[in-house]
This record gives C-alpha cells, structure tokens and sequence, in this order.
C-alpha cells in the first residue's frame, strides 16, 4: 500500500526540553490517522515537524517520499495545515478569506474559484461567509478554517484538535466531513486529546505521551489488546 | 510573481485600514488647520493697525513722527490735547495696541542736540508673538526717525554731504568660500539657505522610518498574535515572497503616509512663515548661492535619495527582525522603540555639530548609526563631499545585506515562530 506518510524518528528540541523524542510512525494513502493523547504529549510539535514549520533536531518525515527536512517547499504543495488555534483575518469577510488562501494555492482564476466553491459547500455557512470573520462564532470559524485546509484537496491534510471547543452538533459536522474527505481519496492525519472521538473517526491511532509513541493499531486492535472498552481506558493502561 | 501580488495587496489592506486613516486624516486635518490660522494671523498682522500718537509739542518734527508711522502702514489717530491716561484709556477702548507719547520741547530738544524720550505704552492682550508685532515695528519706525533726523542734523548744522559715511566709516563686505568657490555674501545666509533647503529631509525620514517600522513589526507580531502566521507558513509560498511582501506593504503606507504628513506639514510651515521658506532663495542672494554651487544637481538627488530610500529599507529589515521576537503587538512598541532613539541620535547631533570636524568617538557614533547618512548627505552633497556620502551609501547597502540575510534566515526557518523576548529569563 502507497504510504502518505512515513515518520522516522523525529526528534524536536527546545534548549534543554525534548519535546518528541524519536516518534515513528506511518499513514496509508487515504487514510485517517490519529495521534492522542495528553496535553502536552508531543502531539502538536510533531504535527508542526510534518507540516514543515518546525525543523526537527533529528530525524525525517516523508511525504508521499519527500523528506520535510530537504524539500520543504515541494512539501507544503501537497500538504494542507490546519493548527489548533487557527486564527483568521477579521477585517477579511469569511469569502475574502477563503478566496485569499486560494489564490496562495491555486496555479489560475480557474483552480481558484475550484477552490473556494468547494470550501463554501463544505462550510454550509452560505450568505454569512459574506460577513467579516470578525463577526463569527467560534464554530463558523473553525468551519471556514476547516474548508480552508481542504478545499485544495491536499495529498495529505494535516489537522491538529480540528474540534477543539466546538460543541457537540458542531464537531460532529468536521467529524463527518473529514470522513467524506477521506473516501474520496485524501490523506489525513489528526490530532485530538479526545480519545472518543477519535475512536470514531479514524482508521489507525497512536498513543503518544510524554514525547514518545507508545502504542499504536486499529482503535479494535488496542481495545483487545489491552482488554478495555475504549480508547481512554487504553491510555490508562498504557500511561501506567 | 500573482502569488506574491496576492500577498502584496493582503498586506496593504491590513496596515490601510480605516483605523489607521483616521488618525492620519485627523492629524493632516489639525495641520492644516493651525496653518491655516497661523497664515490668517500673519495676514491680519500685515493689515494697517491703529496706532495714537499723543502729540504735547505740536511741532513739525513731532508730526514728521506721525507722519513715518504712517508710511509704515499705521493708521495715525493724532490727539493733541489729552492726558496720557486718557490716550491709554482711549487705546484699551479701541482695541488700540500702541501709544506712542511725543514730550513736550521734542523738536526744540532736537535743535539743541539733546536726546529726546519719546514713550511707547504697549497694550498687552496676549502673548503671542503676534501680539508683540506692533510695538516691534513703532520701534522700528523710530530707529528710521532717529537715523532720519541725525542724518539732517548732520547735513544742514555740519555740512555734511554723506552722513551715513560719517556715523559709520567701517563697511564690511562679506565673502563666503565654499571649497574653491568664492561669492559675496553672509555666511550666515547661506547656513540659512542651507537649512530651509534641507529641513524638510529629517522630518520626512523620521516620519517615513517611524510608521516603516511600526507597520512592519506589528504585521509580523499580529500574525503571530491573530495565530495566522502558522497557517501562512504552511502554504506554498516562498518565505521571500512573504518577507517582500510584507516590506514592501509597509514601505508603500510609510511613504503614503509621509506624503500625507508633508503636505499638512509644509501647509503648516508656510502658515507659521507666511511663505518665507520657500522665498529665502529669492532674496537677492540666488547669484550668490549659484556661484557657491549651492544647488544639487541630478546626480547629487539620485545620491540623496539612494541615502533615504537605504535607510527605509535598512529600518524595514531591522523591524522585521524585532518584530519576529515580538509575540503581540503590544510588544513590538517596545522592541521598536531604541529604532527612534536611532533616528534621533543623528538627527540632533548633525543639528548642532559639525560631524566632519567632531571627535573621533562621536564621528564614529554618528556614522555607524545607518540613519545617520541621509542627515549628513544633504549639507555633504552642498560641499561637494561625494566620497563621504558614496561611503555612507556603501556601508547602508552593506548593512541592509546583511539584516536581510538575517530576516530571511528568520523566515525560512522555526525560528519566526519560536523566538522570544523574555526579559530576565531564557528564551526557548
């Protein structure tokens, strides 16, 4: 099977604090896979490794074969980078916004507006996106940012706590569509510290905590392997 | 080249916002608005005042005084017979500023070579320099009187054909020397000449480099603070194109907005000297001035502005480099802040010393500071010192590498997104 994304021993130091400590891992094309676990695990300083914003002190990852720490750029035209706290231009109208990521990713007009018919569809927020950002909600804008990682349909969406603070009806909403995305051929790559959802979402997961991967497998595999009814009780078991 | 026109405009629309204008409108607004009553004062000031002349001689040189003070464009009230209470009395009523009291045995005082006093009672009702302009010029009048009737004097009881020879024999006759230029003329008018050619040059750099280097720095500590830089970062665009695009946004709403300022700025000079800036050189001195080579020629402005426009880039490399340690934008006052004293360290040393012949440790301060260059290329241009101002160009250009180096090394690696400032503690 075609690997989306190989991870080899990534290691991320900041002074004296390692904060990932060799993490290896790998992502089938079109698959869901998580990383969970705690605050403070390592989650988002890996995912920000992949994405190319942080260089790591040792160790690669590759996308699609192409190594974040050599190729950078060629990376970023097959990734998309969704952060936890994605913040948005609140002079810009939620259209502005979204025709302005566009352009940064679409070669002509044509690709653009490809771009931005498919994130408006994908935000369901339809004559509000004509309103500046500023004005939104915290779920409206986690939508438009949602759509904005992946209406270029990237080889490899990499999405970290994409429903942080959302409530429930709103995070069920990006659970759902991330899963549409993924039929359809896309990569992804999540992170939460919410355990259940992730259950539900993904297709393979990998418990990390304290910088290192501890385990990782089908949400099945781990339940059995660990006698436990969810993944929650997984962790406990494997952070004992 | 689109993507980067793309950012260029994102830039621009998020430093032009009308939060922005506002200010800039309203401080041209208050510009133009004391200039323009500052240019209606000058004006009021020129118009022909009422002055009283308390005449107790009634003679014919006591009306002479009356006379002058009505070529001087007053308009007389001439009371012979009140007190100099009732005339005073009869000033304040009248919004009358002056009065001027001639004694009694003023003209036969004269005749007999006795120094005669003649009183000015000055109504003050505020004080503004305008205010004082009335009684300044009766005094004038009087110096003119007085050289008037001593030159009559002189002519009519001692036969004396030139006066003027006699009260002073010593002419002097000033020569300036510039390099080997040579003119006749006041050394002083040239240093003024100078001065009203160049003022505008520090004011425009100080304000261009100030808002450059506000602008530049908060847009990178925003984006940091509106956690949209991530995001940014993570696209396909080139870290240049992002670096470019933001110095040249900045560079762009600086300049608009010196010339914004410029224009409320002159509009306010030319109230406050009645147009006076721009008539110096057309004081009968333009020869002279031209004979020194006190003009700058195409070249010396190309020079000049390769000096500026280094030095808004140089300051555009150096805010973006602060700004990146910035991790909001109430931070970047601070981080910017030493930029000012930069900008002013050189602005009032070239002021009020002479650069080329101060000490070694004060030139060296004045030209290590990469602001520095455009202060001195002006008066450096005027004397000719194109070796100075080359170099000055040089060691900017230099500079401006080598901050660019380090903000594209900012940029394309984590350290845009991991560096801090933090006071008494380690960064990491």
């Amino acid at each position: 099977m075609e690997k989306a994304l190989i991870v080899d021993g990534l290691r991320k130091s900041y002074g004296r604090l390692e904060a990932v400590k060799g993490v290896s891992f790998e992502v089938n094309a079109g698959e869901i896979f998580a990383l969970i676990g705690p605050n403070g695990a390592g989650k988002t300083t890996t995912l920000r490794m992949i994405a190319t914003l942080l260089t790591p002190t040792s160790g690669d990852a590759y996308v699609y074969g192409t190594s974040v720490s050599r190729e950078p750029e060629k990376v970023r035209h097959m990734i998309s980078y969704l952060p936890e706290e994605a913040g948005a231009y609140k002079n810009l109208t939620g259209l502005g916004y979204l025709n302005f990521m566009a352009s940064l990713f679409a070669d002509d007009k044509k690709q653009q507006k490809e771009f931005v018919s498919r994130a408006c569809e994908i935000t369901g927020l339809g004559d509000r996106l004509k309103d500046k950002m500023g004005s939104y909600s915290k779920g409206m804008t986690r939508k438009v940012m949602l759509a904005r990682a992946v209406m270029t349909m990237p080889k490899l969406a990499i999405l970290d706590e994409p429903t942080s603070g959302l409530d429930v009806l709103n995070a069920l909403e990006i659970r759902n569509t991330i899963k549409a995305l993924a039929k359809e051929g896309m990569s992804v790559l999540v992170s939460s510290h919410n355990m259940l959802e992730i259950e539900y979402l993904c297709d393979r997961v990998a418990i990390i905590d304290k910088g290192i991967i501890h385990v990782s497998g089908t949400p099945r595999e781990l339940k059995e392997r660990y006698n436990a009814q969810n993944l929650e009780e997984v962790f406990e078991e494997v952070a004992k | 080249m689109r993507r980067f026109k793309v950012l260029l405009f994102k830039e621009l629309k998020e430093l032009l916002t009308l939060q922005m204008m506002i200010p800039l409108i309203i401080g041209v607004v208050v510009f133009l608005f004391i200039g323009n009553i500052m240019g209606n004062e000058t004006e009021r000031a020129k118009e022909p005042k009422e002055i009283i002349v308390l005449d107790n001689d009634r003679s014919d040189y006591a009306q002479a005084v009356a006379n002058s003070l009505t070529s001087a464009n007053f308009i007389v009230k001439h009371y012979t017979n009140i007190t100099t209470d009732q005339a005073v009395e009869e000033a304040k009523e009248n919004d009358i500023s002056v009065v001027v009291e001639i004694p009694e045995g003023f003209e036969k005082g004269l005749m007999e070579l006795k120094p005669m006093q003649v009183k000015t009672y000055s109504i003050v009702r505020n004080f503004s320099l305008m205010g004082s302009m009335t009684t300044r010029i009766v005094r004038e009048v009087l110096n003119a009187m007085n050289d008037y009737i001593s030159n009559e004097f002189m002519k009519s009881n001692f036969s004396v054909e030139d006066p003027e020879s006699l009260k002073n024999p010593i002419k002097t006759v000033d020569y300036t020397l510039i390099g080997d230029k040579q003119a006749e003329i006041d050394p002083e008018a040239v240093t003024g000449f100078i001065m009203s050619q160049t003022i505008l040059i520090p004011i425009l750099m100080f304000i261009v480099i100030m808002f450059a280097a506000q602008m530049i720095a908060v847009t990178v500590a925003s984006e940091k603070e509106n956690k949209t830089l991530e995001t940014l970062l993570s696209t396909p665009i080139s870290r240049i194109s992002l670096v470019a695009a933001k110095m040249v946004a900045a560079g762009i709403a600086s300049l608009l907005m010196a010339v914004v300022y410029m224009f409320g700025f002159q509009s306010y000079m030319n109230g406050v000297t009645g147009g006076a800036l721009n008539q110096v050189a057309s004081m009968g001195s333009k020869e002279a001035f031209k004979a020194l080579g006190l003009s700058l020629n195409t070249t010396d402005y190309i020079m000049l502005g390769t000096s500026l426009f280094l030095s808004i880039l140089t300051a555009l490399a150096l805010s973006l480099i602060l700004g990146a340690f910035a991790e909001d934008v109430k931070k970047t006052q601070g981080l910017v802040a030493p930029l000012m004293f930069l900008i002013l360290i050189p602005y009032l040393l070239t002021m009020f010393v002479d650069i080329n012949s101060a000490s070694p440790a004060v030139r060296t301060l004045v030209y290590i500071i990469p602001f520095s260059h455009p202060f001195l290329a002006s008066p450096n241009l005027f004397l000719g010192n194109y070796e100075t101002v080359l170099l000055g160009i040089l060691y900017q250009a230099m500079l401006f590498s080598i901050l660019v180096v380090i903000a594209g090394k900012i940029f394309s690696t984590d350290k845009i997104l991991t560096m801090k400032l933090k006071w008494g503690r380690s960064s990491k």
